[in-house]
């Protein structure tokens, strides 16, 4: 799901870095604010954690690998505004040193792996596993069904970004300038890449660590409590940014029907879009690309790119709201904290 | 430099520690170290010696009992006024068993700089006491190298320049000859002996009873209870096989000569004649 | 997938990782171009290129860009092969897998006929080779920027940049744990190799591997909290003080130039 150099116009890139900025502050104070000065050695390490989680290959069925991200998991072990910082990190460095993700769209990427995804993750597992003891399979199930969702989001999130880019960025003839694939396409295909091969492994090594978590050392997993609140409002918060999200994609089902072309030339193709073995993608490859010179689309097209930015501001304001309105964790939850020592 | 003025570096009246969880790592642990001493902590594993290194280096704070330094009870509260942290911090320094934890930054260079700078001091200073302690130790080559590019004797090296770049007046040492080949653990102990004076303090814990003798003023034994079984002169103790069985220190060996079975403690008796 | 191939595939991925970085750091003391420029001009430079890459709408300001990465490569002491190898290693072979359907899939003007049926048009192949060839410029840059500069100068940059001093902190020190992790990693994979006679089922291999990512996970655990202490002992209060040295000199004040005028140049070039 790294997203390289080209497939995003600079304008793009920039409404995503202006999207993930509000994020990285957010994340950055909050996890100040508990860790205080442990927070370099600890994001630190977990960055390289989860940079070493990305290189893990995982052996799928269907005879290839692919590989975890493992937000989710860093959210659950250290709290979803440190797995912010945490993914970010290693996404950066991945970028730099391993040109693994572009540097343009560093923003972009990380808003799809290190905010979306384990936000959403976490947030899915906190309702699945609610207070249960540490121990309790709710946790595992929390996890397992909380990763593949963030990682499904994360990608549909990603689909959305390049299906865009034809209809928005193109040429005076029309060719498309960046990512060629239009929403019809770029987001089923990433939904169904996902789906189907990165979605179980994710969903696999995030439950498998956990579980071994706890047997092994339960204290790492109540110790995810960066940043987060208990109770309600929490719940009423992560209800609003899923709906947010869903919004645009609700749009989106409108607009598929058009362009329908006939797709008889179309099926002789053998290739893949994504690789690792998405063969089944080309018995149903739809019309890829509305027709530009289309008046209606320019307009919705645009409405869905205000969705998504106005999406972010109503999530920065809630979470100004939320501050004012929930009480701060309580003196026992501090100390308790503190006593972080392993001796 | 200034001297110690208070009597004692360090003072533990009744010392304990416990790990969060509630297990015991130290036991009422009383003690006094005075300036120009070199102690030795003896114990087997898990008596607590790294424990208490952390506890002298104001890391982490008695549970029980006191521990005063400097002529101050360390507590989280005495390290809140930003004098004397930086005081301390700048007098007594800590060199951890696992060189991999203190060697956390891009480069030697950057390593062996990293504690002057944090304490403030001025930037040409830093600059040449970064030059002189990797000259001291031989590093001089490895400036820009990397840590994970070092050796196991290399990374052990930089860890105890990046401490001495410090200036300190106390030296603690988790374990410092552990992992080293015979060579550079002879040349480590002839530098702490020379680094030694009446104005500084050293404190350092091993369990290569060997070493003992060779530097040690003093030895301090932690025994299997977390305790202190015996604190005073090397010799008084360590040509004591009884106390060194108890404490673990060393293993009961036997042989046999046909029937009969010999079983005696495995330890070296060193004789100095001063 | 047998376990002989799941272990070789995650050894030899983790083993080329370290080995590159080695690699690198010895180029960066090269006597080359760009090795010899102040890590900020290059960042601030190097950056204004990827979005002038970005920004650009035909073939030839990205192919004048190319050339000038390949001279400027030449230029700083590195072996072409090397620098290829690096690029069209990864991304653009990716890139190629989802630019080449583009070619037959996108409409417009046909520019490739067979049995008169359209198969190539004009606009898939402007824009399979407009993606392809943003991809490598922009990989290049961001290539070129770590071979011939260190790590700690790069951060030196961003923070001259005013980028937080915390993230710029945590960069720094993630770097250098990645390869802490990286070789204990290794050492596990190696370990299992050597006491694997036969091979190991998908399912064998998936539990392991959830067990070794579960261990370093509490080893970083500990880890995090043994470095914090070890900074704390040596006067760490929050905010890492670092010397810098810097000096813009004759060369880069040149460099910058250049780079100014070149993207000038590419960018004006969209209006054509």
């Amino acid at each position: 799901m790294h997203i390289p150099d080209g497939y995003l116009s600079p304008a793009t890139c920039g409404t995503m870095y202006a999207v993930s900025l509000p994020f990285w502050f957010v994340a950055i104070r909050k996890v100040k604010q508990v860790l205080t000065t442990r927070t370099v050695p600890i994001l630190a390490i977990f960055a390289a954690f989860s940079f070493v989680l990305m290189m893990f290959n995982v052996p799928i069925p269907g005879g290839t690998t692919a590989h975890a991200v493992g937000a989710t998991l860093l959210a659950i072990v250290l709290g979803p505004w440190a797995a912010v910082l945490g993914v970010s990190v290693a996404l950066g460095i991945q970028a730099l040193f391993f040109g693994d993700g572009g540097l343009l769209t560093f923003g972009t990427n990380c808003f799809n792996m290190a905010i979306v995804m384990p936000l959403v993750g976490y947030f899915v597992y906190k309702v699945i596993s609610a207070n249960s003891d540490v121990k309790s399979p709710r946790r595992t199930l929390g996890a397992v069904i909380g990763s593949y969702m963030g990682i499904i989001a994360a990608s549909g999130v990603a689909g959305i970004e390049l299906g865009l880019q034809p209809g928005l960025f193109h040429a005076v003839n029309g060719t498309p300038l960046y990512a060629p694939y239009g929403l019809s396409v770029a987001v089923p295909a990433m939904l169904i890449a996902h789906l189907a091969v990165a979605g179980p492994v994710e969903a696999v090594v995030s439950g498998g660590v956990v579980a071994y978590l706890q047997r092994a050392h339960p204290s790492l997993i109540k110790a995810g409590a960066v940043g987060t609140k208990e109770g309600k409002l929490w719940i009423l918060w992560g209800t609003l940014g899923v709906l947010a999200l869903a919004a645009p994609v609700g749009l989106l089902a409108s607009g598929t029907a058009w362009g329908e072309w006939g797709v008889d030339e179309l099926q002789t193709m053998g290739l893949g879009f994504i690789p690792k073995g998405l063969q089944t993608l080309y018995r149903w490859w739809p019309a890829p690309l509305p027709d530009y010179g289309f008046p209606r689309m320019g307009a919705v097209i645009g409405y869905i790119m205000s969705a998504v930015l106005g999406m972010a501001v109503i999530a920065f304001l809630v979470w100004m709201l939320g501050r004012r309105l929930v009480r701060r964790t309580s003196p026992a939850a501090q100390v308790a904290s503190q006593q972080e020592h392993t001796g | 430099m200034s001297t110690f003025d208070t009597g004692h570096v360090f003072e533990a009246k009744k010392l304990s520690y416990d790990y969060p969880g509630g297990i015991a790592a130290l036991k009422k642990l009383s003690f006094a170290i005075g300036a120009g001493e070199l102690v030795a902590l003896v114990g087997a594993n898990g008596s607590g010696k790294s424990t208490l290194l952390k506890l002298m280096d104001g890391l982490i704070f008695p549970t029980g009992g006191e521990l005063l330094a400097l002529g101050q009870s360390l507590s989280e509260n005495a390290f809140k006024s930003g004098e004397f942290r930086l005081d301390f911090r700048r007098r007594v320094g800590l060199v951890f068993q696992d060189a991999d934890v203190q060697l956390f930054s891009p480069t030697v260079w950057d390593e062996v700089t990293f504690g002057p700078l944090q304490l403030g001091i001025s930037k040409n200073e830093v600059v040449s006491r970064g030059q002189e302690v990797l000259q001291l130790l031989g590093l001089a080559h490895l400036k820009e190298r990397p840590p994970y590019l070092l050796s196991g004797g290399e990374k052990k090296k930089v860890s105890l320049a990046s401490v001495l770049s410090l200036h300190p007046q106390v030296l603690l040492l988790d374990e410092p000859t552990t992992g080293l080949d015979p060579w550079s653990q002879g040349n480590l102990i002839d530098f702490l002996l020379q680094w030694a004076d009446k104005d500084k303090c050293l404190v350092f814990s091993t369990q290569d009873l060997d070493i003992v003798e060779e530097i040690a003023s003093r030895v301090i034994i932690i025994g299997a209870e977390h305790n202190i079984v015996a604190d005073g002169k090397p010799e008084d103790f360590l040509s004591d096989p009884d106390l060194l069985l108890r404490t673990n220190l060393v293993h009961e060996h036997s042989h046999r000569h046909k029937d009969l079975v010999h079983r005696h403690p495995h330890v070296h008796e060193h004789h100095h004649n001063d | 997938m047998t376990g002989e191939g799941f272990l070789t595939k995650n050894i030899s991925g983790i083993t080329h990782t370290l080995e590159s970085v080695i690699v690198a750091e010895d180029l960066c003391r090269a006597p080359g171009l760009l090795q010899r420029l102040d890590p900020r001009a290059k960042v601030v430079t190097f950056a204004l290129f990827i979005v002038t890459v970005g920004l650009a709408r035909s073939f030839w300001p990205l192919s004048a860009i190319f050339a000038l990465i390949l001279a400027v490569t030449a230029a700083s002491r590195i072996s072409m092969g090397f620098f290829l190898k690096r690029i069209f290693l990864f991304i653009p072979i990716f890139t190629l897998v989802i630019a080449i359907p583009a070619l037959f899939v996108t409409p417009g003007s046909p520019l490739v006929t067979m049995a008169s049926k359209v198969i190539i048009t004009e606009q898939g192949a402007r824009t399979a080779g407009l993606l392809f060839l943003r991809v490598t410029d922009s990989m290049s840059f961001g290539v070129l920027l770590i071979l011939t500069t260190r790590w700690t100068s790069v951060l030196a940059a961003l923070r001259w940049l005013r980028m937080p001093s915390l993230l710029v902190d945590i960069l720094g020190m993630t770097y250098r744990y990645i390869f802490l992790l990286l070789h204990s990693t290794n050492s596990m994979f190696l370990a299992r190799r050597s006491r694997t006679l036969g091979s190991f089922s998908s399912n064998e291999n998936r539990r392991w591997l959830t067990r070794a990512l579960g261990t370093t996970m509490v080893k970083s655990r500990h880890l995090s909290e043994d470095v914090y202490l070890a900074m704390l002992s040596r006067g760490y209060q929050g905010e890492t003080r670092v010397l810098n040295d810097f000096k813009m000199e004759y060369r880069d004040f040149l460099w910058v130039a250049f780079a100014l005028v070149a993207v000038s140049v590419a960018i004006w070039s969209n209006r054509l």
